[in-house]
């Protein structure tokens, strides 16, 4: 009897949170689909029994809560994303256009400190977008990057995009 | 025309600029791995440009959110792309243009 009980309150709080998941996804999606239809009421009437089939689905395929991302973490990530994104792109616009196509490309390995798991694939997706820098392979803890200029100091820059990464995850990493 | 005419065409036409180049790296470029960096990289500030000229033009907040939605889906995209494109032809063997 006892046991019995124990186990129901334990079943309780997985309801309970699997509840609070569905809810968050549902207001996510909900505002997708206001942003989707630019506004327009009508929409709705369909709406409804989409948004709430497609957070059943969601929490069919990752029934497992996600992490909310540090918000502070999340205005460094932007902005830090925005300018260097825009650094990329002025970059290799450059070597394109020049005549000389200054390019000294090489593929380098780096050593990761953030955890096998979204930390990994977040700043693997970063790094291809930062100036100079595409990534190739993914191995459990090792980054294979093809650079565009191995003149360039990648390893700083690839720890600098690491430590944003990490903040956003709030994850500890030794400097 | 307005002050915000003015720089939506200004950022429509930077935007065009940055699409230019990343095509004419995609040519130039000597082989598929340095072809990639010019194509996310100068695509993606491109197409945010234009969005950004575009978002100004609409003048909806909803619009404009809509326009910010589909470029971050094309930075996940086309982040994801390339790095499976650069996986592939890695495990295949693909050779890597050195300067001589």
């Amino acid at each position: 009897m006892k046991l019995g009980r124990t186990r129901l309150f334990a079943s309780d709080r997985t309801v309970r949170s699997f509840v609070r998941q569905g809810l968050w996804r549902a207001i996510a999606l909900a505002l997708l689909w206001w942003i989707l239809l630019e506004g327009d009421r009508k929409g709705w009437w369909y709406g409804l029994p989409v948004i709430a089939a497609a957070t059943a689905t969601s929490l069919w395929l990752a029934p497992e809560a996600g992490q909310f991302w540090h918000p502070v973490g999340l205005v460094r990530f932007i902005s830090f994303f925005l300018w260097q994104s825009l650094r990329g792109g002025i970059d290799v616009a450059l070597r394109a256009i020049d005549p000389r196509l200054p390019l000294h490309p090489q593929l380098i390995e780096y050593r990761l400190r953030v955890p096998v798991g979204p930390a990994q694939i977040v700043l693997m997706n970063t790094i291809s977008l930062l100036p100079g820098t595409l990534s190739v392979a993914l191995h459990p803890m090792l980054l294979q990057v093809h650079v565009l200029d191995g003149r360039m100091d990648v390893q700083r820059s690839l720890q600098q995009v690491e430590a944003v990464v990490a903040e956003l995850f709030e994850i500890a990493i030794e400097q | 025309m307005t002050i915000w005419d003015w720089l939506s065409t200004a950022l429509l036409l930077i935007g065009a600029f940055f699409f230019f180049a990343g095509t004419l790296g995609l040519l130039r470029f000597p082989d598929v791995y340095n072809r990639l960096h010019a194509l996310t990289k100068a695509d993606n500030v491109g197409l945010g440009l234009t969005v950004l000229g575009l978002a100004i033009q609409s003048g909806s907040w909803v619009i404009a959110l809509k326009l910010l939605l589909i470029w971050l889906l094309v930075l996940v995209t086309s982040a994801t792309a390339a790095h499976l494109i650069a996986n592939a032809a890695l495990y295949d063997h693909v050779q890597r243009w050195r300067r001589s």
